[in-house]
């Protein structure tokens, strides 16, 4: 048993190694940034009735969205979402900080923007404020 | 293993049933997001329904406007002038005849005459400013507080000796509208739907084979505080002091005014009030929350029992819950609530 081991990792070549040390690494880096996000969870950016897109959480990005009075930044930091530039004049959309979980909404309602992190299973059909 | 591969493909497949279900559109309108979902229809139907409903609802918003031009205004102006002010619209009378209701029934704890107090907040405005007001002009409107009942009302016209009277139904229409689209949805063939007025909802029908479910919103936190499931027809509103509201000298001025102190009231955060379908429920679910929020906290339960809110939860100022006992049967909490924060009634 020991001797068939032995043989078989003599047979081993550069090649082989470099392949297992890139999936090795390939795994790693993909679980680590792939395993904390539910599929399917994604982020909605919505300005007035109309829709801006849908962009995937799991990036490092910054959107800028034109609304009625001016450019909001909306910064995607792999997981969490915040509002980090805006017009308006009370910012209280920029003080709410990140948001990472399944429903949280962020609105900037001077500009009428609302950002919210949606996914296919959700806890609620709507929101009472 | 073939198992799983049919169970995955059983789930992709409920999935995409799950999304074609339930059709929903948002608008800006009332100065706030309007939201409309309807299950199970056509996309067709469903589309001309909304698009009735939001029509509606930019009505309503140009008609009852507190501060641009529209019939409140109008009324507003005649009355300033100590005039009379003739109409054949008899919508616009019921309305406020339902408003003088109201604050008879709320202890005058909603006010939609005020508006002279809530100009003077500076809440009259979509980006308002963020100054405390005098002190001297707070304290002489709420000396000279008008009331609804000093408004006359008659067949075609209606007329006021108090030229302090100013309309602001801020807190009434939107509660109004929610009933309206209640018809509008019922006269299209529309059992089932969510109505999301600014947070103020309210349920028709089922989604499905369930009850709607709605998150209320921790008003200190950006998530949700707890879920209720809404059977059909019920409806939930909430008065807050994180939506409209300025800090100086890290005070909070939120746009809930007390009328009895001219000034904003703080006692509390929030105030959640749930209603069965009665009459007018949409509009009462956004008017009975004000008393809840602005009494003083041992006036709230009386007011409550007085109104028939048997379902209430109010977040106090220091973040502790009062919560009627069958608010909390139906309430699912998303957070860890300790025993000692929570008061039941």
């Amino acid at each position: 048993m020991i001797k068939k081991i032995s043989q078989f990792i003599r047979k081993i070549q550069i090649g082989d190694l470099l392949t297992i040390f890139v999936f090795i690494v390939l795994t790693g880096y993909l679980s680590s940034i792939l395993w904390n996000f539910p599929q399917g969870e994604y982020l909605k950016i919505q300005m007035g009735a109309q829709d801006i897109g849908s962009f995937s959480l799991n990036q490092n990005s910054t959107k800028i969205i034109e609304g009625p009075i001016g450019k909001t930044e909306v910064i995607i930091n792999s997981g969490k979402v915040r509002i980090s530039k805006s017009p308006c004049t009370k910012k209280y959309c920029i003080h709410q900080g990140w948001i990472n979980q399944l429903n949280q909404t962020i609105v900037c309602v001077p500009n009428q923007i609302s950002v919210s992190i949606i996914g296919n299973q959700s806890d609620y059909d709507s929101l009472n404020y | 293993m073939i198992y799983n591969k049919l169970i995955l493909l059983l789930i992709l497949f409920l999935t995409g049933c799950y999304q074609n279900e339930t059709m929903q559109k948002k608008d800006y309108i009332f100065g706030t997001i309007v939201e409309v979902t309807i299950y199970g229809e056509t996309e067709e139907k469903s589309t001309h329904a909304i698009e009735l409903v939001f029509n509606e609802f930019r009505r309503l918003h140009h008609y009852l406007h507190p501060w641009e031009k529209s019939i409140i205004q109008e009324i507003n102006q005649s009355i300033k002038n100590q005039e009379i002010y003739t109409t054949q619209d008899t919508e616009i009378l019921t309305i406020i005849k339902h408003n003088q209701e109201l604050e008879l029934k709320t202890h005058g704890y909603f006010n939609p005459a005020i508006g002279n107090l809530i100009k003077a907040w500076g809440f009259h405005a979509d980006q308002f400013s963020e100054d405390r007001p005098n002190s001297i002009l707070i304290e002489s409107l709420r000396r000279n507080l008008p009331h609804m009942s000093e408004i006359n009302i008659y067949n075609g016209y209606l007329e006021s000796k108090n030229e302090n009277i100013k309309l602001d139904l801020g807190g009434y229409s939107k509660g109004y509208a929610l009933d309206r689209a209640k018809k509008i949805l019922a006269e299209n063939n529309i059992n089932n739907a969510l109505i999301n007025i600014g947070g103020n909802i309210l349920a028709l029908g089922l989604h499905g084979d369930r009850n709607w479910i709605v998150g209320i919103q921790h008003p200190r936190k950006p998530n949700s505080i707890a879920s209720i499931s809404l059977k059909p027809g019920w409806s939930i509103g909430t008065s807050g002091d994180y939506q409209r509201y300025f800090i100086v000298d890290n005070q909070r001025y939120s746009h809930l005014i007390d009328p009895n102190t001219g000034y904003p009231a703080n006692n509390s955060q929030s105030a959640t009030i749930l209603l069965p379908p009665i009459e007018s429920s949409g509009t009462l679910s956004d008017v009975y929350s004000k008393p809840l929020f602005i009494a003083s906290e041992k006036l709230k339960y009386k007011i409550a029992k007085e109104l028939g809110v048997d379902f209430y939860m109010i977040v106090m100022a220091d973040g502790k819950i009062s919560i009627s006992r069958s608010m909390l049967n139906l309430i699912k909490w998303h957070e860890k609530i300790d025993k000692k924060n929570i008061t039941v009634h």
